[in-house]
């Protein structure tokens, strides 16, 4: 079989959709998690999984084998979230069917309060690209050689980072602490903020 | 609170509720997808072009090879590396050698400057397998030091305080290893990762015994103290030891530690290797000027497969010359041969002037341990500590047994048992 045949014929479209669904079968979860942890509304969660997906179609000859799939996969999320207002929403299927299923199985988030609220009100303190590194790192599970890759940088200065920034959010929540034994806190927190 | 407890305190902060995301029937989107996709060309025949650069094909490739060494493995290297590699995937024997590690870094400023890590050959004996080392420094690299302790307890060859400030070293063992209790001086406990370590606050402090006195050496002071931690983690003994002002100081560098994956892990090993193919030819030009025994064939210093500096191929050629030697006198003395047993003592007494000796002495000491032996060939005794040791015995401390060339009839009589097996 050549590449010619593989690459334009029905074969080569059940090859790609193999390796399309599988990829949506082995990360979809977790991207959907990804992008309900950053933006406010689940809704826009299943359009960021949609057009991730459509990104990782028209570019799966570019999705690295392996263990280096998922990494790919967050920094295309990434953009796609980035974009997310700027761009005109397409209506997906999977979009609706997604926010239908999201309606349904995820109300709202979970309200955050005491000790979590500290801690997102601390995180919402850092900047921008720390907190994201911190969160690839701590809620999506990411090495942090994966997310150098995400955010596009070498694992070194990204270690480096990670650790001035877990120093820095350590620092904040020991303030926050000193403050609130002194002179009370308050317990509401807006998870906008932190995003 | 410590950096390391983060961790669950942001793990507790995350927002997505998972036993309800799993409830999301994904499955059932699958076909929406698939609709989606309808008439749009997949990027199956793209070209894969990496979002990262590849790291440099040389040091892979040494890399790879030193995964597949059996006996001493290390990275010695002159210089470090600046702003550090960006990533790529790493071949699975590459990733067998850095996870037989503990994985551990020093975040930066910190970068690593060597690794050593003694392999499963058949003559390392079984106390040392697996265990290693590596340096950590910031700013320039810093040499290898040679300190000296004369009979009165003057340290000499110590780097300066600001030198060796800038140092820190850890070490590992697999198993659970008992704590020094006894000789640990004022210890005290600090966190390090997930455990806690005991802390010797005085490791600079040493002892000369002898028959007749113990002798206290302090080679530090206020401001100057070697302090070393050591804990128990993820089946290894670790020990993390450095020159710092104060206990304060010490903590700070036990919470640089972080545990990295193997990619990581191997992105931080500094880039300046000898090449493996450069072997047969660095193996010649460092023969000039070494005399040999008849029979010795180049091809019997073995291309151990390691990433190497030039040290530690110096170290093959110096030390299977000199086991060969240490061989003939040896059996030369056993049966009073001494024509034999001079013209080893002479080939030696000549190392003093072996050129890859003294371009070795500026990184480490096994020139000093050749030319010691050397210089007690013609006593047949080496003495130290007070007392007289049979010399042959000694010269097994140049590695000959781990090159299959023992000095001692009886291990010789071992290994041929074993070879025969």
């Amino acid at each position: 079989m050549t590449p010619t045949q593989i690459e334009t014929g029905e074969l080569g479209r059940e090859l790609a959709e193999a390796r399309f669904s599988q990829l949506y079968r082995d990360q979809g979860r977790a991207i959907l998690a990804y992008a309900l942890r950053r933006v406010e509304d689940p809704e826009d969660a299943a359009d960021v999984v949609a057009e991730t997906f459509l990104v990782v179609w028209r570019r799966l000859g570019e999705v690295p084998i392996g263990s280096g799939a998922r990494p790919w996969l967050y920094a295309v999320a990434r953009g796609v979230i980035a974009n997310l207002h700027r761009t005109e929403r397409r209506k997906t299927r999977l979009g609706q069917r997604l926010a239908q299923s999201l309606r349904t199985e995820l109300a709202t988030h979970r309200a955050p309060s005491g000790e979590t609220a500290e801690v997102l009100r601390a995180m919402s303190a850092l900047n921008e690209d720390d907190r994201e590194l911190l969160l690839l790192v701590s809620w999506e599970g990411l090495t942090p050689s994966e997310a150098a890759r995400v955010i596009g940088s070498s694992s070194l200065a990204t270690r480096s980072r990670l650790h001035r920034a877990r120093r820095r959010l350590r620092a904040l929540l020991e303030e926050r602490q000193a403050a609130s034994s002194q002179g009370g806190s308050n317990p509401e927190f807006d998870m906008e903020e932190a995003r | 609170m410590r950096t390391h407890e983060l961790q669950p305190l942001l793990a507790t902060a995350d927002p997505v509720d998972w036993k309800r995301l799993r409830a999301v029937d994904l499955g059932a989107t699958e076909a929406d997808l698939l609709a989606d996709l309808e008439g749009v060309p997949s990027g199956l025949r793209e070209p894969a072009p990496r979002p990262w650069r590849s790291r440099p094909r040389r040091l892979t490739f040494a890399l790879a090879v030193a995964a597949l060494a059996s006996a001493v493995v290390a990275f010695l290297f002159a210089t470090g590396r600046e702003g550090g590699h960006p990533s790529r995937a790493y071949g699975a024997e590459l990733v067998r050698f850095a996870e037989s590690t503990p994985l551990l870094l020093l975040d930066e400023p910190w970068r690593v400057q060597s690794v050593y890590e003694a392999g499963e050959g058949a003559y390392m004996p079984r106390s040392s397998r697996g265990e290693g080392s590596m340096e950590f420094v910031t700013g320039p690299a810093i040499p290898y030091e040679s300190t000296t302790i004369s009979a009165d307890g003057t340290v000499r060859g110590m780097a300066p305080k600001a030198v060796r400030q800038r140092k820190v070293e850890l070490r590992w063992h697999p198993g659970k290893l008992g704590f020094p209790g006894p000789i640990v001086h004022r210890p005290v406990e600090a966190p390090v990762l997930d455990a806690t370590a005991l802390v010797n606050t005085r490791a600079e402090t040493a002892y000369i015994v002898t028959r007749t006195e113990k002798k206290r050496i302090e080679s530090g002071g206020p401001g100057d103290r070697q302090m070393a931690a050591i804990w128990h983690e993820g089946g290894y003994t670790l020990e993390l030891r450095a020159w710092v002002p104060n206990l304060a100081g010490f903590k700070e560098r036990l919470d640089w530690l972080s545990r990295v994956d193997s990619e990581t892990w191997l992105d931080a090993m500094p880039a300046k290797v000898v090449k493996s193919t450069e072997h047969d030819a660095a193996v010649r030009e460092m023969l000039k000027g070494i005399p040999v025994p008849s029979g010795f064939r180049p091809s019997q210093i073995p291309d151990e497969g390691l990433t190497t500096n030039r040290y530690q191929v110096g170290a093959s050629v110096a030390g299977i010359v000199s086991c060969l030697w240490f061989r003939q006198w040896g059996k030369a003395r056993r049966a009073h041969d001494r024509a034999a047993e001079e013209e080893a003592e002479r080939a030696m007494a000549s190392s003093k002037r072996w050129p890859i000796l003294h371009e070795m002495a500026k990184d480490g000491a096994y020139p000093e341990t050749v030319w010691k032996l050397a210089a007690e060939m013609p006593s047949g005794y080496r003495e130290y500590a007070g007392h007289r040791w049979r010399l042959l015995p000694q010269a097994e401390a140049l590695g000959c047994a781990r090159w299959g060339l023992p000095v001692l009839p009886r291990k010789q009589q071992l290994q041929r048992e074993r070879r025969n097996q």
